[in-house]
């Protein structure tokens, strides 16, 4: 399935002879499944799914578009995580995780 | 050529001048214009005589006059026929009409004569209509009854009507009826149907000047005794049709009859008397036979609903019968429609009764159904003009038929089933899949349990979209979109969402092969690849564990890097339950194409090195666990690509782990496609995790009902955390309208969720009244 098998591409002429491969992989339809990397999958502020958008979005019946959830994940320093939605009118209030109190601090964002 | 000037009259001469030219005017006879003039200015100088006005003395002796005169007249009238014989043809109307006539026209003429004494005598002492209609302080009594003055003209009505109406009255009143009887039978010659409606009209006329019950003399000597015969003659009419035959005959003549009623009574009568004609036959002809009319709805809508033309009278019946019984109310149509429900329904569950074979139960379900639906509506809207009331009916006998369930399954299941087919990519293109489509909906939206049904369309429109099986995108997203519109944003988010992963995954591939040319990793291998987003997907939970041979492995990593590159804080798992592969193979001697899942893949590969594999320790390098192993590896056996030695035994039996499992070298086939089916039979998916696919319908009731009770909770504190306190019975029926776009719950589960909801402290009992709850913030 590399580059050698393009090469060797001997076809069935090899009468009785056995080949090196006795496949060739020609089509591989995969199915996988993605899902934010995070350690709790509900957003401890809103109570929704974090795969799922989040109250307020849902409230307003925000479409995801096309690919990109507008409705994305965020992770603190803390590791914590929760829907960017929710934390940015948290961090409105109180600008420490509502998890475990610390500092707030973006470390990433989903994508 | 005379002075304005009151001056000094002899009341006794010229009231002698004056009256023998009233008499001429009242009796239509020729009067001079320079005698009129006179006449005229006469009335004027009585009205104005000095030293006193004599307008008063001039009244009465005019007043006097008339009633002489009409005195005249109704020996006139009367003639020589004997009163107490109602013989309408008797002369009586015809001399009394003549004489109204006259009289009428006379008196008319004689109002221009006294138009001064009108104007400046009478006027003044004439109080106003709104006095007499809204009272004052000055009019007590009603006007007609107190001594107060008329117009001349009315006066000459006035007398009229005392003098010479109410001692015939009786006379006239047996005549006009007994006229309008025999009018109703067959037209009179056109003399006397004009008289008859002058007579009537007489009536009208003469108290047509005054401003309190104008109508009362024609009520009482026309429209009462009128309606009281003719109801009486319409009960005959209406027994004697029932009696003679049966209800075709009853409704052709009953409304035959009314239409001549109104007719008759348009020709004749006052026009404000047209309602009351109308109401008096359908209560005597119509109203009264209800019970017999109601009790032969139900054959008749039997009859109707078969196909015209042999219906085609029945539903002519159907028809006067509806227009007979509409303007009764709907007391009076309420047997028709609960006739027309039960027709509905008895017919829709013979229909989803008729035999079919069990793989049509969903077509057989739906068509069914349109059928029933289709027939109907055009029944009802042809034989009832589409009345709301009956279009109700239909709703809720297709309601019932829908949700009965049958042996084939339940509604949801079976109309999913329906979409699936025509969504699927078939061998034949359907032409009308999107008017079957559309057609669906009208089902759907007769679904009780539509929560159910978007499972089992979800589980479908996954199937189909994970193994590309679709005909057309265009068609899935139409009705995705129809389903949106049914039902709402939130019943199709999940779709949405399936079918948006779809899309994106298309852009993704072209992006993946793009980043493999570039480089240089691209590969003879067809990678395709679907990223599905988790909790849209009906998938459930766990994966087939799979350790995949490089040959697989590779692409996937290469594709974990690149996905990696592109999205962050993102996790990818493989569904090698979902995957499925396609290899060629390179021993034989023709090339086969061999197309399996994702593990048959990972089996075949690992003899690409060796030919003979321990059972147990092949199993062990794929991770293969549990059933799955046998499953996988069976249908390899069977199709003859491996080859296994020792006993392996039967479907059923487990294969020894010490069998040795080779591949078959002189594998051949007569086909060069080798589907290795076993994959997508719905027992594969069932244990390998793909539990959501397959799992049993009892496992899937008890998800649905839990659903249900999570939908009913969030509902239930929504209303409460509005309305703040609220009784037992409102709740539950706030509940259930709120619930009725997905399903119809029960108030036993309503019962249990608010118990649910207390012990978890949403809401409490308000401690002064017993079924009623208050919501605890």
């Amino acid at each position: 399935m590399s580059g050698e098998d393009c090469d060797a591409f001997d076809r069935g002429d090899n009468d009785g002879q056995k080949p090196d491969k006795m496949f060739t992989l020609k089509k591989w339809n995969a199915v996988a499944m993605w899902s934010w990397d995070v350690e709790c999958d509900t957003c401890a502020i809103c109570r929704v799914q974090v795969m799922d958008a989040c109250l307020r979005c849902q409230g307003e019946s925000k479409k995801d578009s096309y690919g990109k959830q507008d409705c994305v994940v965020v992770w603190g320093e803390c590791n914590h995580s929760f829907h960017f939605c929710c934390m940015s009118l948290w961090v409105k209030q109180n600008n420490r995780c509502p998890l475990c109190q610390q500092e707030w601090s973006i470390q990433r964002m989903g994508k | 050529m005379m002075s304005l000037k009151p001056r000094n009259v002899d009341f006794t001469e010229t009231w002698a001048h004056l009256k023998e030219t009233v008499a001429g005017v009242v009796g239509l006879r020729a009067v001079e214009r320079s005698v009129w003039n006179t006449r005229f200015s006469d009335v004027y100088a009585l009205c104005v005589a000095h030293p006193e006005p004599l307008a008063d003395r001039l009244y009465d002796e005019t007043r006097n006059f008339l009633e002489e005169h009409v005195a005249g007249l109704l020996q006139r009238v009367r003639g020589a026929a004997p009163l107490d014989h109602n013989d309408h043809n008797d002369g009586l109307l015809t001399r009394y009409v003549s004489a109204w006539r006259e009289y009428s026209q006379g008196v008319a003429y004689l109002n221009s004569l006294y138009s001064y004494l009108n104007l400046q005598h009478v006027k003044r002492q004439k109080v106003s209509d709104a006095e007499i209609i809204y009272g004052s302080s000055a009019t007590v009594t009603c006007p007609e009854h107190d001594a107060r003055q008329l117009e001349v003209g009315e006066l000459g009505l006035e007398i009229w009507e005392r003098v010479l109406v109410k001692p015939l009255s009786a006379a006239l009143t047996g005549r006009i009826v007994r006229g309008l009887a025999a009018a109703r039978g067959s037209a009179p010659d056109p003399a006397f149907a004009s008289t008859l409606r002058e007579a009537i009209r007489s009536t009208v006329q003469v108290r047509a000047f005054r401003v309190r019950a104008p109508l009362a003399l024609y009520q009482a000597l026309v429209l009462e005794p009128y309606l009281a015969a003719a109801a009486a003659a319409h009960a005959q009419l209406a027994a004697d049709l029932l009696a003679a035959g049966d209800v075709a005959h009853y409704t052709t003549h009953a409304l035959a009859g009314l239409e001549r009623e109104v007719a008759l009574g348009a020709r004749y009568l006052d026009s404000s008397s047209a309602e009351a004609v109308r109401a008096c036959y359908e209560r005597a002809a119509v109203a009264a036979h209800l019970p017999t009319l109601h009790a032969t709805v139900p054959g008749l809508l039997r009859e109707a609903a078969a196909e015209p033309p042999a219906s085609t009278e029945r539903r002519a019946d159907l028809r006067r019968m509806y227009t007979l019984l509409r303007p009764l109310g709907p007391a009076a149509l309420r047997p028709l429609v609960d006739a027309a429900h039960a027709q509905a329904a008895a017919d829709g569950q013979a229909l989803l009764a008729q035999t079919h074979s069990k793989d049509e139960a969903h077509t057989h379900f739906v068509n069914a159904m349109l059928t029933l639906h289709g027939k109907y509506s055009k029944l009802f809207s042809e034989v009832f003009g589409g009345a709301q009331a009956f279009v109700g009916a239909l709703d809720k006998a297709c309601s019932a038929v829908v949700n009965s369930g049958g042996a084939a399954g339940s509604a949801p299941e079976l109309l999913a089933r329906y979409c699936d087919c025509l969504l699927r990519r078939r061998a034949a293109a359907d032409a009308d899949v999107d008017d079957k489509l559309a057609a669906a909906i009208v089902v759907f939206k007769y679904v009780d349990d539509k929560d159910v049904f978007q499972k089992y369309y979800a589980r479908a429109l996954a199937r189909r979209l994970i193994h590309q099986l679709s005909a057309s995108m265009e068609q899935e997203e139409a009705m995705i979109n129809r389903l949106k519109a049914a039902c709402g944003y939130e019943f199709t988010n999940k779709l949405h969402r399936m079918f948006t992963d779809v899309a994106v995954s298309a852009d993704l591939n072209a992006k993946f092969q793009q980043h493999l040319r570039d480089h240089n990793l691209a590969t003879s291998t067809g990678f395709f690849i679907q990223v599905l987003q988790a909790g849209a997907w009906p998938l459930g939970g766990a994966m087939a564990p799979l350790a995949p041979p490089p040959q697989l492995e590779r692409p996937a990593r290469q594709f974990e890097a690149f996905y990696r590159n592109m999205f962050s804080g993102r996790r990818l798992a493989w569904l090698h339950h979902l995957c499925s592969g396609e290899l060629r193979t390179r021993y034989t001697a023709r090339q086969y194409h061999v197309a399996a899942s994702t593990a048959q893949c990972a089996l075949l590969l690992s003899f690409d090195a060796v030919d003979s594999w321990n059972a147990r320790e092949l199993r062990d390098t794929l991770q293969l666990e549990g059933d799955a192993w046998g499953r996988q590896l069976r249908p390899l056996l069977d199709a003859g690509l491996l080859l296994a030695s020792g006993d392996v035994g039967t479907e059923e039996e487990e294969i020894p782990p010490e069998a040795r499992v080779s591949l078959n070298l002189a594998f051949s086939c007569k086909r060069t496609k080798v589907r290795v089916t076993c994959a997508s039979a719905p027992a594969q998916g069932g244990g390998a995790g793909g539990g959501g696919a397959a799992a049993s319908d009892a496992g899937d009731a008890a998800h649905c009902d839990d659903d249900r009770k999570m939908y009913l909770q969030a509902a239930i504190v929504r209303i409460m955390k509005q309305r703040k306190v609220l009784r037992h019975t409102e709740l539950i029926q706030e509940v259930v309208s709120q619930a009725r776009g997905s399903f119809a719950p029960s108030v036993a589960m309503i019962k249990k969720c608010i118990e649910a909801l207390i012990d978890k402290q949403y809401l409490e009992r308000a401690p002064a009244a017993l079924d009623t709850y208050s919501y605890l913030a």
